[in-house]
């Protein structure tokens, strides 16, 4: 292999990361290694991450480089990233707390990541900070897309074993397989709240107690909601639930801003029909009002909170530190894919004669590798 | 145009497109034209007859009318093993990977994709019926002593066949990825078929509906679709083929759609008519009938020992 595997990086459900490093380039890379079964072939999370990252190209979304293929393993090369925001928030956070600028930083990286995955027709379906991860710059990317599907046919029904149980919206716990994007809003505003408060917002034991908790934070659904959810999605099975108010969230998040309140309660809806979209909430007042997140110097606040900088992480070169907040007027994220999407209905050939110029770099047809 | 999609129109010349076909990597280890073609066909149909046989795919035309079934996530894993395939011998040779092998590889791999996994051991047992099918209906027309009727014989679980098909998928399935550097991901126009044919008022045609469904579905249209996919040979836009599909099933059917100059079906959906026609000509030459003896020839050929043997021979 044309690598170094160094120290782990962390396990997960079906693979465990190294870092890694070129030993052509010297390059830090993040090595993923996912072993191959004599009885079920390669696994399915493996296409998905492979067949659907390669073509999602986005500063927020973790960048596959390349494949290699052996008869017993896969190795993905990924982008190295520091940490993922679980480790990030126990390593930074005050009891796993971010302060408001990191987490509006934070917030509107993940949304712009989640917004470029649905504008190219893909669903993540297991966003959580064990699956977000954070490089030194404080960029913030979106990663393991071992479960993520593309949903080009409109009408589509899905698997309903999706999302860890924390982060699953309520439609899907309900038995919904006919969701869309808005699964992965709601997955967003449980990661919103847990940067806030430094805790998971809605910890189930399993699926009808996960339904109860989120039901004691946001209230039991009315009659109607209910109903109206069960005609746009027939597989939702209904039941009887005691009846609970709904707590205000400022009682819930004390620390937060009326404006992060405003945008929260929009992304947790329990009627999937209501929740903003990820490209809507980008535009709430959030991230757009001026005052907020600029210190009176009027420098951008690092999402790195610099007491704790020097200990954990050597400070970046200031040349680096030129991640730009959103709350800096006239800052548009870099991101030229965005004008240049495909229709979904219309693929359009991009690739000279051979048509398969798209693969992680190395990944050649030429077999042997 | 108030058809909601957004079209680029491409036209290339389909006479530069056939040359390209024509150095397909089959091509260039001596296969003929109309011999891979054939085999890419039945290897797409011995796929439709593995999803029938998994009990997969929904055949029956009153099933086509309501949008939700268009949905259904197993009919969606045999399209998408069929253009799977044909995207496959776009960059690898019939000398090297049989029709079978690779077809059994992209069905495992599309129900993987449209999560409605089949077991190992039920695709095996399918396709090695189907298998056997065909070897007898060979041996029955071109042998004096032509076999008693077809019995399937199963296999050992524990004998050596279930163990090589085995390897075989594992290996097929392995291969597909590599080659196509997992491009696997594919859109079906399904939806765009259920708009136009909505536009144009013929839902409650049941019979319309569900031949203009197998027209899309039929190898020879999915090949065009795959070539646009795969980028290698992006003849026609999903419009053009779509309306290719309508086009066929209304003249077979005889229905009358709007077909003045002046005020013509396909231009509602930005269609021009030579590419139309073009590609419907395509299909009509492909879909031609095909002699018992070439039938049974393409038959012969399903499996790498048989296709090289053949290869060989015509040498
Ligand atoms: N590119 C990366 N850089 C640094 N750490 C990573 C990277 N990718 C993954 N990790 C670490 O490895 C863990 C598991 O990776 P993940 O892709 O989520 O695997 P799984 O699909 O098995 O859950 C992550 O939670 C994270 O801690
Ligand atoms: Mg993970």
């Amino acid at each position: 292999m044309n690598y170094i595997q160094l120290e782990k990086l962390g396990e997960g459900t079906y693979a465990t990361v190294y870092k890694g490093r070129s030993r052509t380039t010297n390059e830090i890379v993040a090595l993923k290694e996912i072993h191959l079964d004599a009885e079920e072939g390669t696994p399915s999370t493996a296409i998905r991450e492979i067949s659907l990252m390669k073509e999602l190209k986005h500063i927020n979304i973790v960048r596959l480089y390349d494949v290699i293929h052996t008869e017993t393993k896969l190795v993905l090369i990924f982008e190295y990233c520091e940490r993922d925001l679980k480790k990030y928030m126990d390593a930074h956070g005050d009891r796993g707390a971010l302060d408001p600028n990191t987490v509006r930083s934070f917030m509107y990286q993940l949304l712009m990541g989640t917004a470029f995955c649905h504008e190219n027709r893909v669903l993540h379906r297991d966003l959580k900070p064990q699956n977000l991860l954070i490089n030194r710059k404080g960029e913030l990317k979106l990663g393991d897309f071992g479960l993520a599907r593309a949903f080009g046919v409109p009408v589509n029904t899905f698997s309903n074993e999706v999302v860890t149980l924390w982060y699953r919206a309520p439609d899907v716990l309900l038995g919904s397989r006919t969701y869309s994007t808005s699964i992965d809003v709601w997955s967003c505003g449980c990661i919103f709240a847990e940067m806030i408060s430094g805790v998971p917002l809605f910890r189930g034991r399993d699926n009808p107690d996960q339904l109860l908790h989120i039901m004691r934070i946001i209230g039991t659904p009315d009659e109607r909601t209910l109903r109206k959810m069960v005609a746009e999605s027939p597989e939702i099975q209904i039941k009887q639930w005691p009846r609970y108010p709904k707590i205000p969230f400022q009682q819930v998040l004390p620390k937060a801003s009326p404006q992060a309140i405003d945008l929260l309660e929009r992304l947790l809806q329990f009627d999937p029909a209501k929740r903003i979209t990820a490209a809507e909430a980008l535009q709430h007042p959030y991230f757009t009002s001026a005052g907020f997140g600029t210190n009176s110097s009027g420098a951008l606040p690092t999402p790195y909170p610099p007491a704790q900088q020097a200990t954990v992480i050597p400070p970046p070169a200031p040349a680096q530190y030129n991640y730009p907040h959103p709350s800096q007027p006239g800052v548009v994220y870099a991101n030229p894919q965005i004008t240049q999407i495909p229709q979904p209905q219309q693929p359009q050939p991009q690739q000279p004669p051979n048509g398969f110029g798209q693969y992680p770099a190395g990944y050649a047809h030429a077999p042997g590798r | 145009m108030s058809t909601g999609t957004v079209t680029v129109r491409r036209r290339l010349h389909p006479l530069a497109s056939l040359s390209q076909i024509q150095s397909t990597p089959s091509a260039q280890d001596g296969v003929p034209h109309s011999i891979e073609e054939d085999l890419r066909a039945y290897g797409c149909k011995l796929i439709h007859q593995a999803g029938i046989l998994l009990n997969q795919f929904v055949s029956s035309s009153s099933q086509f009318v309501t949008p939700h079934i268009l949905g259904d996530r197993k009919q969606v894993a045999v399209a998408t093993a069929q253009i799977i395939l044909q995207r496959f011998f776009y960059v690898s040779s019939l000398k090297q990977f049989s029709v079978a092998d690779v077809g059994m590889g992209a069905l495992f791999l599309s129900s993987k994709l449209e999560e409605c996994p089949v077991r190992m051991r039920d695709l095996i047992n399918v396709y090695d019926l189907l298998l056997q099918r065909a070897a007898h209906t060979v041996a029955s027309t071109s042998f004096a002593h032509p076999p008693p009727e077809f019995k399937y014989t199963p296999m050992s679980y524990f004998g050596n066949t279930f163990y090589d098909l085995r390897e075989a998928l594992v290996v097929s399935e392995m291969q597909i990825l590599k080659r196509l550097g997992f491009d696997v991901q594919v859109v079906l126009p399904y939806g765009t078929l259920v708009n136009y044919m909505r536009l144009l008022g013929l839902t409650s045609r049941n019979e319309a509906m569900s031949m203009a469904w197998g027209y899309l579905n039929d190898a020879t249209l999915i090949q065009w679709l795959n070539r646009l996919q795969t980028s290698v040979y992006a003849l026609y836009a999903v419009p053009t083929v779509v309306s290719a599909a309508i086009l066929l099933t209304t003249r077979q059917l005889g229905i009358a759609l709007p077909s003045d100059p002046t005020n013509c079906w396909w231009e509602l959906f930005d269609v021009e008519w030579e590419d139309l026609w073009s590609v419907c000509g395509y299909v009509m030459r492909l879909y031609r009938e095909r002699t018992t003896d070439e039938r049974v020839e393409i038959m012969g050929l399903l499996t790498k020992r048989d296709f090289r043997q053949w290869l060989e021979n015509k040498k």
